[in-house]
């Protein structure tokens, strides 16, 4: 009895097919089947090529190849896409399918499908020469502008570089000749991705961005700061504005401090050039604490969208002050040999490839001050380190405490501070830490905690921070990336500190210990103390 | 794991509690409770997709089987277990007889996760209308699956009939990736177009609901042609600036042919009952787009303005069969 349904026209409403304009002109014609209330549509990026520079670095093998095959897996590559590799190497197309096949397999998060990867490998390229070789670049422009016409990338491409910065002139200037920059002259969007670090002071990320911005357009340039492509970043925001709960604590009225925290319990395994050269604060502090120091104060934007958002981020960085008793408020500190999770390790003076006499620190922790009404008076404290005891980021507002306890003193003798702790990683999730009444016939009150976790298997589906990242850049979504202006507002932070901590000595610790004992003064002068994270 | 025979409500809620105290299942959130009607038979299949399904989304499981209504004496036994065959999260099987059938909601009431949302799914036998049984009444969500019953093409037009918004059905979520195809193939596009065909079997619920969604969004008339496989093989379809596209399905991926240009190929991957469940349960409130897929299949306009909440309406499957 069943026949083919017929669909008839009649039936669609009027509204559904506007949106389409039968006599606009053919130039930007809105996807009929894209619907801002079909949220199971996937974001797909347009066509487009995506170029990395480096590509056999250990960055792109580890993370960017794998990356760019978790998205084809998960279906997030548009139907038009090439990835194209460019190194200095004697390779053939099929040389670099191997390398690239091998890193995706071994670092990938979702599951291993060779069909995915067959369709991914035809359309991986590879462009060897070196960065100051005229050649290999025009090859490299003109296998772009071929690409256009066989594969459909409509001009569109994103240069990921992902090679040292002092590489950059030399590969911007190369760009710049043979226009592969001009969007125009492209016929599509040319964007551009950097990596941390961004300059080593103010002077020097002024000028490299000034070169970017000389050879691509502003809004064309991405910054990678693979922090703030983790979910539980963008959840902070999540928390912070979709709720009425917190927003109205969220000021000096009620919060006592704060508390940023990005432990490592890795030495410098390997990079001991770049580290001894850079040290925790430029390395960390200056972007990942920052830009959390600013997703956590910042104003709410008016709209969810990029440049809102970066306005925001962007005052509050201009509003940040340093202490004026940088002695006993920024302290860096240096790891000695010790036992860390039952092993010996070296001191950092003694690690492969860094000087013994090295005054290079490995821990920072700095209050810092936030000139606006919201947050005068809350310190924000500040810490990064290697060699600490756990891996672990997080962000904690401590509250302040009661004005008025009921209780007699003795009972409340075990409460602290009302805290609320958004766990970056691992263990991804939020707690609310507050005081409950220990059970039994006495009134004695204790903080306890209240856990809001990402189990462990969501997270794991969840995308990885670069997969985030990358698709952002070819969506040209640039919401999760720092702007020119917040780089340039954290060196003019960080500027004075790295001058004073120029003339001292760091203070020693002991690998597999919470830092510096001056980092513990640092907070008791202030009648507080570090939270165990 | 807690087994309980010839039990009552009560101490179901008291044996989860217990569990929950022993197993540790305090420190997890709960974004839902999810009740899966099913039959003994799927219980390895629906085991399977829940356990998937809910390593992605934190859930209480609450499994009702239906034994024996004609049985005279009614009667509750039930499993409790906290991680095991339902997946990490909380579960609770419930098998009850005789007329204890009809009122199943007494039972999962005071078991539903407090203040979170309710999502119920028949696994099969989807009921002719969703308000018979007090499941889908107190459901936000209800998922059905017409796939799996005896007639699809006639299941598919009573979904339209019984339609409430919050309702979707496993037959649209298989085709999420064609429609991502599809959208991403209309993104380089730029005229409008002008016939578009989807070939396959055309009394297939999927089939239909592609076609119907294209309709609706394109204001065409969008036919199912027959062709070779059991459910979509291709969609064709031609622009007014001369301009073709066909998408088709071979095996495991999905082709997109362009004159002039190199064949552009994505994944299509056997997707399990459990990744669609996963995709459903991201979303727990209305899907307009497939209420207006589904009315364009059927000649519906108005299943987007509908109430959302239903009332129950008794049904005695006994007396229906005696009458019938």
């Amino acid at each position: 009895m069943s026949e083919p349904t017929t669909i008839s026209q009649a039936v669609v409403a009027p509204a559904l097919v506007t949106g389409r304009d039968e006599l606009a002109p053919a130039a930007a014609v809105p996807n009929p089947l894209r619907d801002p209330r079909d949220r199971r549509l996937p974001r797909v990026p347009a066509p487009c090529a995506l170029v990395v520079f480096g590509v056999t670095g250990d960055l792109s093998r580890k993370k960017l190849l794998p990356a760019v095959y978790d998205l084809a897996n998960r279906g997030l590559l548009p139907a038009d896409f090439v990835l194209l590799g460019f190194a200095r190497r004697d390779w053939e197309d099929g040389d670099f399918e191997t390398l690239a096949k091998q890193a995706a397999k071994e670092h990938a998060r979702t599951d291993w499908n060779e069909e995915v990867w067959e369709r991914l490998s035809g359309d991986i390229m590879f462009v060897p020469g070196s960065f100051d070789d005229d050649e290999a670049f025009d090859t490299l422009a003109k296998t772009l502008d071929d690409l256009c016409r066989s594969h459909g990338i409509k001009g569109n491409a994103a240069f990921y570089l992902s090679i040292p910065p002092s590489m950059f002139p030399v590969v911007l200037q190369q760009m710049e000749r043979t226009k592969m920059a001009d969007n125009e002259y492209a016929g599509g969007w040319r964007r551009v991705v950097v990596e941390k670090p961004f300059g080593h002071d103010l002077p020097s990320a002024l000028a490299l961005n000034k070169l970017v911005d000389d050879v691509f357009t502003a809004p064309d340039v991405f910054r990678i700061d693979h922090y703030l492509g983790k979910e539980t970043v963008q959840n902070l925001m999540a928390l912070r504005f979709a709720n009425q709960l917190f927003e109205p604590v969220w000021n000096s009225n009620f919060v006592d401090s704060v508390q940023i925290t990005m432990a490592e319990d890795v030495g410098i395994a390997g990079r001991a050039g770049f580290y001894d050269a850079t040290g925790a604060a430029r390395d960390v502090l200056q972007n990942h604490l920052l830009q959390l120091l600013a997703l956590t104060a910042m104003e709410e934007p008016v709209e969810f969208t990029a440049e809102a958002i970066q306005t925001e981020k962007l005052k509050v960085l201009r509003a940040v002050t340093i202490p004026t008793d940088l002695e006993n408020y920024a302290i860096r500190g240096q790891y000695d040999q010790g036992w860390q999770a039952g092993e010996r390790v070296l001191a950092y003076t003694a690690e492969a490839g860094v000087p013994s006499d090295s005054t290079t620190e490995s821990y920072a922790a700095v209050r810092l001050g936030i000139d606006t009404r919201r947050w005068a008076g809350v310190p924000f404290y500040l810490r990064t380190g290697k060699r600490l005891p756990r891996r672990v980021t997080e962000i904690a507002v401590l509250f302040k405490k009661a004005p008025h306890l009921p209780f007699s003193h003795t009972d409340t003798e075990e409460l602290g501070h009302n805290q609320l702790v958004i766990r970056v990683q691992p263990d991804e999730g939020v707690t609310l830490k507050f005081g409950s009444k220990v059970p039994g016939s006495m009134m004695e009150v204790r903080d306890v905690s209240m856990d809001f976790l990402y189990g462990e298997a969501f997270t794991e589906s969840s995308p990885e921070a670069y997969e985030r990242l990358i698709l952002d850049v070819m969506l040209g979504d640039s919401t999760l990336f720092p702007r020119n202006a917040e780089v340039e507002a954290s060196w003019r932070v960080l500027d004075p500190l790295e001058e004073f901590w120029a003339g001292h000595p760091p203070h020693k610790y002991r690998a597999g210990e919470w830092g510096p004992k001056a980092a513990d003064e640092m907070l008791g002068r202030d009648g507080r103390a570090w939270r165990r994270p | 794991m807690t087994t309980l025979w010839d039990t009552t409500g009560t101490a179901v809620v008291k044996a989860l509690a217990a569990e929950r105290r022993t197993g540790g299942g305090v420190t997890s959130g709960l974004a839902l409770t999810l009740v899966v009607v099913m039959e003994e038979k799927d219980a390895a299949e629906v085991e399977a997709a829940v356990s998937v399904a809910s390593s992605r989304h934190p859930m209480r499981v609450l499994a009702v089987l239906r034994h024996q209504i004609e049985a005279p004496v009614p009667r509750l036994d039930a499993e409790v277990a906290i991680g095991g065959r339902y997946g990490p999260g909380e579960s609770v099987v419930l098998r009850m007889y005789g007329r204890l059938a009809l009122h199943a909601e007494s039972v999962t009431l005071p078991l539903l996760a407090p203040d979170a949302p309710v999502v119920a799914w028949w696994y099969s036998e989807t009921p002719e209308h969703i308000a018979y049984d007090p499941l889908g009444v107190f459901a936000d969500r209800r998922i059905t699956n017409v796939i799996r019953d005896a007639d699809p093409g006639e299941s598919l037009r009573a979904r339209a009939t019984d339609y409430a918004p919050g309702d979707t059905d496993l037959t649209w979520t298989v085709i999420t990736p064609w429609r991502a195809a599809l959208a991403s193939a209309f993104d380089t596009v730029q005229s409008a177009a002008t016939s578009v065909v989807v070939r396959g079997n055309p009394v297939d619920p999927s089939a239909q609901l592609l076609a119907g969604w294209l309709s609706s969004r394109l204001g065409l008339y969008v036919p199912v042609e027959k062709a070779e496989g059991k459910y979509i093989s291709s969609v064709e379809l031609a622009f007014a600036d001369g301009h073709t596209v066909d998408l088709r399905n071979e095996g495991y991926k999905l082709v997109l042919r362009r004159p002039n240009q190199m064949d552009s190929i994505a994944p299509f991957p056997q997707r399990s009952t459990g990744d669609l469940m996963a995709e459903e349960l991201r979303r727990l409130d209305a899907d307009q787009s497939y209420a207006e897929a589904l009315g364009a299949v059927t000649g519906h306009t108005d299943l987007n303005s509908r109430p959302a909440i239903r009332s129950h309406i008794w049904h005695d499957p006994a007396l229906a069969a005696q009458e019938g």
